[in-house]
């Protein structure tokens, strides 16, 4: 029975084919009908089909020549790496898919990179043979000098066109290891994923590598500790199928009464609660959310909606973490953690859409330990609660290795960003004459703004990153606070290193004063560090309306501007006397270069 | 109160700033206009039988019709109502150099008794930017051929903050004004709308927008001179010897009824409003009093009432403000409403700021 079985993933950069590769081998092997199809049949939200990103993996089974395929769908961002490696623990194989115009981007070298510590076999396949620009000599080239795959292993294909698909299917066959593993030994099941529904509760997406796994069996969840009974057990279609029994070597679903996903980790071990494994299988981490932000509804009364919004987000979302919190300014709102920053757009959007609230999110931030005089130490997730300086002794944050891929000629470029960034250059690599790939270790704060914008608009769009983080580090960094018609306004308080307080002090002050609308006063806004003032501007106060007339008696044109004009303010979150727009909020991850 | 507003939406040329309801070169279809005209209020007149207080012919440029036109107009009236010809207020706007002497002596024969003049500016440069068909010189003869056919109750337009408009420009077209001695003046900054020549003439000619200070500076001026002058400022933009304010639009700003005649008029009946369509062949081609497209909105009147109302310096009495309390001491409180008399009323920053007051109250 194992020796049918083939569990594999397809990995690649963004926009190199993988959502149209995986359509075409379930339409290959029948386990989709052409009938059934619709564009990138795995990514099931609007919001990853909108963005061409998966956010959520999954799973579904083929059958092919007598032989089970189990194709793992990956998350597609490196907020997810995480997930993408439990994903990838779930396999013995992968298909590295590189574009044949592109060539190796960032993310390709990220996901190869964990599939060889998972010590998956990869398949390399250039997709996109069919176009004009294609050079698959000088890719093939690439998979030489950076993977060292011999360019006679390497598959031409063109998914968008159907060639090569059998060649991709035979190669599963032959190449990828079948699964190992005991039937007799005591249950050891690896949750790769999981969603609520609000039916049947959590479906947990798993991986059988001992044992085996039925209904009415009682469970436990090594990492969270929690026990279940299983409800059903299954495999993987476009729906879910229904068996007895799933056992080692398996890819299936599993349903236990699970109430949120939060019990039911990604990484975690599924086992035998009355003969269970003597440990877990190895690779669990418990989450840790990277990058802060508050929320905060626009309407005070939206508080409690906003709570349950977020409640429920959670309830498939075991990443996003939460609490209430209180800010001077912006009254009760809600402290959330994600994995990255396109998590964070991803909930709130969703906040905005599924539930429509309209509210206000602060910039993001890094998570910082302040070491403080005491000799005690705590983490800072929100800048407006660091102490005061006289109390710290140094204050660490979050550090990455970042790989950049970029062209040649924009090398000089991408080293001048990555420095004014606060990046160290570790290391520079000739991928071939034209290509480049540039390593740093750089603080996460400064990514998690517009760093990746600014990369794309110095070389015009060519380059890619991705980064694993490494550590804390202490930097030299203070906490600057923002002054608005006088008052402090917590919410835009922001940590910068103190030798670029004044230089960032003063962009955000013109950042602010741009995007703040006029008021009948005069508002001064003020960057300080502690006491000191670091930078100053003004916004004029409006003086003079335009004057009117209405026109033959066109009342309700001039009252339909009234409204336009008022709904624009229904927008913005008051301060004090001045109305802040959601720009403002954001302006400090916009400063430029 | 009722008032009737008869729309004219022919011109000789458009000027560059004007986005109303206006054509030039269509004067053909004058004739057919006003039957058409006639065919819609008829009806209505009968119909409701109103005590119609004002009669309005505004434009487009209503003295680009024929007294013979005017007659039809007013006799169909008369001949409807009881309308005191002799103590109504019969008002015309009109553009320098499109009648003469005898012509505005036929109307003001016709019972016509106010006359509104699109003077504009008295600067020749700043006529042309601004595409009109006149000259200052035109202005001056056709506010002296006005008197002496008769009009004693004389209005000019003027606008300020004109592209390329200094401060001492700007004093002396009201000086100007002053000398000639108008029973009532209404002073509007430009407004630049989107998609008028003036628009475009931005963007390719070298023009100087005046700034916010100085408009502010502008209207401050206007103010304290023709308060000074004896104009009693009794709307934001409107300025009358005593006596001499305009019924018709203090009829408007009373959020009174009215009906509205013509190509894209607007009416206010009782609550409810509506308008015409903006096409004068569409509309030459209608039939009676339902020209097509009337589709009446019942807005809630409180808001309209307040923004229309606070226009006028005197303000609004305080009942009228029931429900927005809330609002009006915020207001008080910005430094821009104030009470008086038992009435709420802009303070003077108010006056300058009365979008952002009004927007408080839709």
């Amino acid at each position: 029975m194992l020796s049918r079985i083939r569990n594999f993933s397809i990995i690649a950069h963004i926009d190199h084919g993988k959502s149209t590769l995986a359509d075409r081998l379930l339409e290959y092997t029948h386990t989709v009908e052409k009938r059934e199809m619709r564009e990138q049949i795995l990514d099931t939200m609007d919001l990853e089909r909108e963005r061409g990103i998966t956010i959520k993996a999954q799973a579904i089974r083929m059958q092919y020549q007598d032989h089970i395929l189990n194709l793992i769908d990956t998350p597609g961002h490196v907020d997810f790496s995480y997930e993408v490696s439990r994903s990838l623990a779930a396999c013995e194989g992968a298909l590295l898919l590189v574009d044949a115009t592109q060539g190796i981007e960032a993310q390709t070298l990220a996901n190869a990179n964990l599939a060889k510590q998972n010590n998956l076999f990869i398949i390399p396949i250039i997709n996109k043979i069919d176009l004009p620009a294609a050079e698959p000599e000088r890719i093939k080239e690439e998979l030489k000098n950076i993977f060292g795959f011999q360019p006679e292993d390497v598959l031409l294909a063109s998914a968008k066109e159907g060639i090569g698909i059998p060649e991709i299917l035979d190669a599963i066959i032959k190449k990828v290891p079948h699964p190992k593993g005991d039937i007799e030994k005591p249950l050891q099941a690896l949750i790769f994923d999981s969603h609520y529904d609000s039916f049947r509760g959590v479906i947990a997406y798993i991986r059988v590598f001992n044992g085996s796994i039925k209904s009415g069996m009682k469970i436990r969840m090594m990492g969270v500790g929690e026990e279940f009974e299983v409800q059903e057990v299954g495999t993987l279609k476009l729906g879910l199928i229904p068996k007895t029994e799933l056992s080692a070597g398996e890819v299936g679903y599993l349903i236990a009464g699970i109430r949120e996903v939060k019990q039911c980790r990604v990484g975690d071990t599924v086992t035998d609660a009355k003969n269970p494994a003597p440990k877990p299988l190895p690779g669990y981490k418990p989450i840790k959310p990277m990058v802060f932000c508050g929320f905060y509804p626009l309407a005070g009364e939206d508080f409690e909606n906003l709570k349950d919004a977020v409640s429920k987000l959670q309830l498939n979302d075991a990443a996003l973490y939460y609490e209430p919190e209180n800010s001077a300014a912006l009254g009760f709102g809600l402290r959330c953690g994600f994995l990255g920053l396109l998590h964070l757009e991803i909930v709130q959007e969703r906040l905005e859409r599924e539930f429509d609230l309209n509210i206000i999110a602060t910039a993001p931030n890094v998570v910082y330990k302040s070491n403080l005089a005491n000799k005690k130490s705590r983490l800072i997730d929100n800048p407006s609660m660091m102490p005061p300086a006289t109390e710290i002794e140094s204050i660490e944050e979050p550090y990455l290795k970042l790989t950049l891929f970029t062209p040649a000629e924009y090398v000089g470029s991408v080293m001048d960003l990555a420095i004014e960034k606060r990046g160290s250059f570790i290391d520079m690599e000739y991928l071939d004459p034209k290509r480049v790939m540039l390593t740093f270790e750089i603080p996460l704060a400064e990514i998690i703004s517009e760093f990746h914008d600014l990369l794309k608009s110095v070389t015009r769009g060519y380059a890619s990153m991705d980064y694993e983080i490494i550590g804390y580090r202490v930097s030299d960094l203070v906490k600057m606070d923002i002054l608005l018609n006088q008052e402090p306004v917590d919410a835009l308080s922001t940590i910068v290193p103190r030798d670029q307080a004044h230089y960032r002090g003063k962009k955000l002050a013109e950042k602010l004063k741009e995007v703040i609308p006029r008021h009948q006063f005069q508002i001064p806004i003020q960057a300080s560090v502690g006491a000191k003032v670091v930078a100053r501007e003004n916004i004029s106060a409006i003086r003079k309306d335009v004057l009117q007339k209405c026109y033959g008696g066109d009342i309700t044109r001039k009252r339909k501007l009234l409204e336009k004009q008022k709904a624009g303010k229904k927008r913005m979150k008051r301060i004090g006397r001045v109305d802040v727009p959601q720009e403002a909020f954001l302006a400090v991850l916009r400063l430029g270069k | 109160m009722t008032s009737l507003y008869i729309h004219i939406p022919f011109c000789k040329k458009k000027c560059n700033y004007c986005d109303f309801v206006s054509y030039a070169g269509k004067e053909a279809l004058i004739d057919d206009y006003v039957d058409a005209l006639i065919r819609e209020f008829e009806p209505l007149l009968t119909t409701f039988n109103f005590q119609l207080s004002t009669i309005y012919f505004g434009g487009g440029t209503p003295t680009l019709l024929e007294p013979k036109h005017f007659d039809k107009i007013i006799s169909t009236i008369i001949c409807h109502l009881s309308f005191d010809i002799g103590h109504s207020e019969i008002s015309i706007e009109s553009n320098p150099g499109t009648a003469d002497k005898t012509k505005l002596k036929a109307l003001r024969e016709l019972g016509i008794n106010r006359l509104s003049i699109g003077a504009q500016s008295f600067n020749d440069k700043q006529l042309q930017i601004i595409g009109r068909i006149h000259n200052s010189k035109d202005i001056l003869r056709f506010y002296d051929d006005a008197r002496s056919a008769g009009f004693d109750n004389i209005n000019l337009d003027l606008i300020f903050a004109l592209p390329n408009q200094t401060f001492e420009e700007w004093k002396s077209d009201l000086q100007t004004a002053i000398n000639l001695g108008p029973e009532h003046l209404s002073t509007y900054n430009l407004q630049i709308e989107e998609g008028t020549p003036l628009y475009l003439q931005l963007t390719t000619d070298n023009l100087q927008l005046t700034n916010e200070e100085e408009e502010l500076k502008m209207y401050e001026y206007t103010i304290e001179t023709l308060t000074t002058a004896g104009y009693k400022h009794y709307e934001i933009s409107n300025f009358a010897k005593p006596g001499f304010e305009c019924k018709h639009n203090l009829n408007y700003w009373k959020n009174g009824n009215y009906i509205g005649v013509g190509a894209g008029a607007h009416s206010h009946i009782n609550g409810k409003r509506w308008s015409n369509p903006n096409c004068i062949e569409e509309y030459v081609k209608s039939h009676g009093s339902r020209v097509a497209g009337h589709r009446p909105e019942t807005p809630d009147p409180r808001p309209e009432t307040i923004f229309l109302g606070l226009r006028l310096l005197e303000g609004l009495s305080v009942e009228k403000f029931e429900g927005f309390e809330k609002e009006v001491e915020e207001l008080i409180k910005d430094g821009l409403l104030m009470i008086e008399n038992n009435h709420y009323k802009l303070t003077r920053q108010g006056l300058f700021l009365g979008n952002l007051v009004f927007e408080k109250f839709v």
